[in-house]
């Protein structure tokens, strides 16, 4: 078997090119004892052990097989290893809607009525981040110079705020191309993010100020709306620049890095 | 450990599963009054009287689960092993 794809070695012919796979078979420490083998002996243990246990076997035959040198692709087949376990969640997850709309009695409401306005309206509870950013007239600042009077509408100051927010979600891709694996790889950046999911959780609640029972305080509310987030993302940064220490940088690359065939 | 943990996990989410089914039929007023923790009828019939126990039984079945696997059997293997070490360093 010739490597085509190779012009060093097809050019030079006295040296022999390793196309037997002997180098790249999988270690012996890889391989399971036979006390391993013996221990996993029933069950769903058993039956987990036997499905891995097939999938390195299949694994290192085509290794063996295989006409790269040095393959560095770590992966099992699609079929049928991934096919088998992405049927068993989806046949779980499709029993589990079937139940459900089985077992579960069906709420028929009354239709709707076009003619009278209802008592609360509130857009989509994924949405309400952007309904909270309307409700921020306090922050909208009284201006000195123009006698205690505000620049723009309290309306229009939250329509800039959703602008400002889309605009820096946009952003970050610009500014983080999102090579790290883990969040302690850079935890500067994973700070952002926690601090973006807790404002989107605190300004979501603030969205619904009108709605909370008496015991929540609505200014109490509004101040931690904007104070959380950031202690949110220092204790993240703190944490994760603590996690650094012993984090295994190298075999971390070593797992994830898909070198093409040589 | 895992396994533990797994089964402690489909325990609590069975149980809590099925005592949301029997809640949805007997313990729901309205889908926009209480649901599924309303008052529990007081008069029911045959099948009610069934399905509330056994709505009672999902639900101590969900939280004494996985206080077993995650908390009962392992602490006795801590302890077990615990016991073991002391024996056998006297």
């Amino acid at each position: 078997m010739t490597d085509t794809t190779n012009t060093e070695d097809t050019t030079d012919a006295t040296e022999e090119v390793a196309a037997d796979g002997a180098g790249i078979v999988a270690p012996d420490d890889e391989t399971p004892t036979w006390r391993e083998r013996k221990e996993r002996r029933q069950g769903l243990s058993r039956l987990t052990y036997e499905y891995f246990e097939r999938s390195r076997r299949e694994d290192q035959d085509l290794r063996t097989e295989s006409s790269y040198v040095e393959r560095d692709v770590l992966a099992f087949p699609t079929w049928p290893h991934e096919m088998i376990r992405n049927l068993s969640l989806t046949s779980f997850f499709v029993g589990l809607i079937l139940f459900l709309a089985a077992a579960l009695p069906p709420h028929l409401g009354a239709p709707a009525d076009p003619s009278t306005t209802p008592a609360i309206i509130l857009p989509d509870w994924y949405l309400y981040w952007s309904f909270g950013l309307l409700k921020l007239g306090p922050l909208n600042p009284d201006l000195a110079i123009l006698g205690g009077q505000k620049l723009m509408k309290d309306a229009t100051y939250g329509v800039l705020a959703n602008l400002v927010v889309v605009g820096f979600i946009a952003l970050v891709p610009f500014l983080n191309k999102g090579s790290a694996r883990r969040p302690v790889e850079q935890p500067f950046w994973s700070a952002v993010g926690v601090f973006g999911v807790v404002f989107a959780v605190m300004i979501s609640g603030l969205s619904i100020k009108n709605l909370w029972p008496a015991w929540v305080n609505v200014h109490l509310l509004f101040d931690m709306t904007f104070l959380l987030p950031f202690v949110a993302g220092f204790i993240t940064y703190a944490i994760l620049k603590a996690m650094r220490e012993g984090y295994m940088f190298e075999l971390n690359r070593r797992y994830y890095r898909l070198r093409p065939p040589r | 450990m895992s396994d533990e943990f797994i089964k402690g996990l489909a325990t609590l989410c069975g149980g809590l599963f099925g005592w949301m089914v029997f809640s949805g039929w007997y313990t729901t007023e309205g889908f926009e009054s209480t649901q599924l923790i309303a008052e529990v009828p007081t008069d029911p019939a045959i099948y009610g009287n069934i399905a509330l126990t056994l709505r009672e039984a999902l639900f101590w079945f969900a939280i004494f689960g996985a206080i077993t696997f995650w908390v009962l059997i392992p602490a006795g293997r801590q302890a077990r092993a615990a016991l073991r070490d002391r024996r056998s360093s006297n």
